[in-house]
């Protein structure tokens, strides 16, 4: 019963700071978040196409930005919410037969989800753990090289780029948040994201890669 | 609804934040800072020893398909495309000279001549076509033409054929005995110590000598020559301050075009050979960070098992139409893969392994180059 001991303590807070509970997640209401996420795909990804040295492949690392959300209570229950964000960075490194060569480029990505929500236990109570799933819109862009993935892919030649796609996929969810008071929240949640990728490089050769992240983030909201 | 206009504004904002910046090259240095690269060898690492005289006159020096951008490709030895990919100058021959003989040639010898610091110059690649590991006399050498055995008039071309010990030996005596830190170093031999043990097991055995004894005698002779290897890069090489050098072992020299000509026995004998040297050099390196062994006989393997993960669709058919690659230009092309129309680069040869019945077509020396830049990479020098 550790989490009812936490909310206890939070409602214990909230009553400190003074805070009715006339507003809560209730049907109608928007809250709006700005919080710390990171992203820490699970890569899986498929040989780099010929011509390349074989059993080549890549690891994606984690990366954290600010984010934030802004959600609309459909009924008591249900809700929408919109996740966006700053860019994240991520590193690229070799695996496999290139094991060893360690970061071999970086690539930015944004991934806007929306969220079908449900929101257990009434909208007055301080403490709402949710559920919840929808769509997301990857967008990778602003990618590096760097010299060696030159070298092991053109060696002697012009600069290697790596592209990727847009993707889409689907995002589950499971979060709670806990009220402080009339307006404030403290809110925490982990996303599991199903999506693979292509990255393609300029020399022709590519790779699919799963990337099926798990994000963990916390914030701080408002409830208007 | 003030608060959900800046909210929007926001959103927008990262949007369109996120927007900026397209795929770029990033950092393209190497982590450390060459200044120089310092090649040891033979054929394989040659960059034009011999593109001088009668070579020269044929538009050769290479051992592939000669010509800037003959094939399509920016470089043709493996030793170019790694300088270029640690942002260094092309390397060039530290010697050149021909000992031509006239008389059957048709053109004069050409007096050797070093481009290093000897004489001002800034030439670093010392390895020279038809060097042996120690001895002096290798394939191409005046010194084995033979007038009444046509098989040798191949060496009136007269390669200077100075083994890697004298290559090494003339280095430091050129540059103070020492190696730096911010210099490569690349050693890669074998072959022609090779080509000629086998020379002498044919003639063994052709004037009724043991097979099995000349068998064994080749395969010995070629695990001294890995040893001797081994030996210059411990004491001349690493002892002298050399920091970053890489040894590249030898191909499996069984899969060439040449072995293949001489059925499987002959292939067999030619493996046995190369696993031995092979073994002796890697065995008696001394162990040291400074040092980057590539498995290029693994490699090898590898390409021709796998031809099309390596872009490969022909491992066993040279591209050239001379018996040397040392001349050959993209005007002396098998029909295969011969330049679709006249002033085009003849692309197809970047699908064969070989140029010759030993040496590779450009874009097999690219592969090598890209195996040791792997490996530098693992290592942290690239």
């Amino acid at each position: 019963m550790k989490k009812h001991s936490i909310a206890t303590a939070l409602v214990a807070t909230a009553a400190l700071c003074g805070a009715g509970a006339a507003h809560a997640q209730a049907a109608g209401d928007v809250m709006v978040k700005l919080g710390w996420n990171k992203i820490m795909p699970k890569v899986r990804s498929t040989e780099l196409s010929a011509p390349s040295l074989p059993g080549s492949t890549i690891d994606i690392k984690s990366a954290s930005a600010l984010f934030f959300t802004a959600a609309y209570m459909v009924t008591d229950n249900a809700s929408v919410e919109f996740l966006g964000g700053l860019p994240y960075k991520h590193d690229i490194i070799g695996t496999g037969s290139v094991q060893g060569v360690g970061k071999i480029g970086s690539i930015h990505q944004i991934s806007p989800t929306l969220l079908m929500q449900y929101r257990f236990l009434s909208p007055d109570s301080p403490f709402r753990p949710r559920i919840g799933v929808g769509p997301t819109f990857a967008w990778f862009y602003g990618s590096k090289g760097s010299a060696a993935l030159t070298a092991v892919t053109n060696p002697g030649g012009p600069p290697t780029t790596i592209g990727g796609d847009t993707e889409l996929g689907a995002t589950t969810e499971l979060g709670a948040s806990f009220k402080i008071n009339k307006h404030w929240f403290v809110d925490a949640a982990v996303l599991k994201t199903f999506i693979n990728t292509e990255a393609k490089l300029s020399t022709g050769q590519r790779t699919r890669a799963r990337l099926n992240p798990v994000a963990v983030n916390a914030s701080i909201g408002y409830t208007f | 609804m003030k608060k959900f206009h800046v909210l929007t504004t926001a959103l927008a904002a990262a949007v369109f934040l996120a927007g900026c910046g397209g795929n770029e090259a990033g950092n393209q240095k190497p982590r450390v800072a060459f200044t120089s690269m310092v090649s040891f060898g033979d054929s394989l690492s040659d960059v034009g020893s011999y593109a001088v005289g009668a070579v020269a006159a044929q538009g050769g020096g290479h051992y592939s398909i000669n010509g800037i951008g003959a094939t399509g490709l920016l470089w043709t030895n493996w030793t170019e495309f790694l300088s270029a990919t640690l942002d260094l100058a092309a390397p060039c021959a530290a010697e050149t000279g021909l000992n031509t003989i006239q008389a059957v040639v048709g053109a004069p010898p050409v007096p050797a001549t070093f481009h290093d610091a000897s004489t001002g110059g800034t030439c670093t690649n010392y390895a020279q076509g038809g060097a042996r590991v120690t001895n002096p006399v290798g394939p191409g050498n005046a010194l084995l033409f033979n007038a009444s055995v046509p098989s040798t008039y191949s060496n009136a071309i007269g390669q200077l054929t100075v083994p890697v010990q004298t290559q090494i030996a003339n280095y430091l005596a050129h540059n103070g005995g020492k190696f730096t830190s911010d210099q490569l170093v690349t050693v890669f031999a074998g072959g022609n110590d090779i080509f000629i043990n086998v020379a002498t097991f044919q003639a063994t055995v052709g004037a009724g000598g043991d097979p099995t004894a000349a068998a064994t005698a080749a395969v010995t002779a070629m695990a001294q020559a890995g040893t001797e290897e081994a030996g210059y890069i411990n004491a001349q090489i690493l002892a002298n301050g050399a920091t970053h050098v890489v040894v590249v072992n030898l191909p499996d020299v069984s899969l060439t075009p040449f072995a293949i000509g001489s059925g499987a026995s002959g292939q067999a004998l030619v493996k046995s050979m190369t696993q031995a040297f092979n073994s002796a050099l890697q065995g008696n390196l001394t162990a040291s960070a400074n040092l980057v062994f590539v498995d290029a006989f693994a490699a090898s393997e590898d390409q021709a098992t796998h031809m099309a993960q390596y872009g490969l669709d022909n491992v066993t058919t040279p591209t050239c139409t001379s018996s040397s690659s040392l001349v050959c230009t993209k005007n002396t092309l098998i029909g295969a893969v011969a330049p679709a129309a006249s002033g085009a680069a003849a692309t197809a040869a970047n699908t064969y392994e070989y140029a010759d019945s030993v040496h590779p077509t450009p874009y097999g020396y690219r592969l090598l180059a890209e195996l040791v830049s792997e490996q530098l990479a693992i290592k942290g020098w690239l």
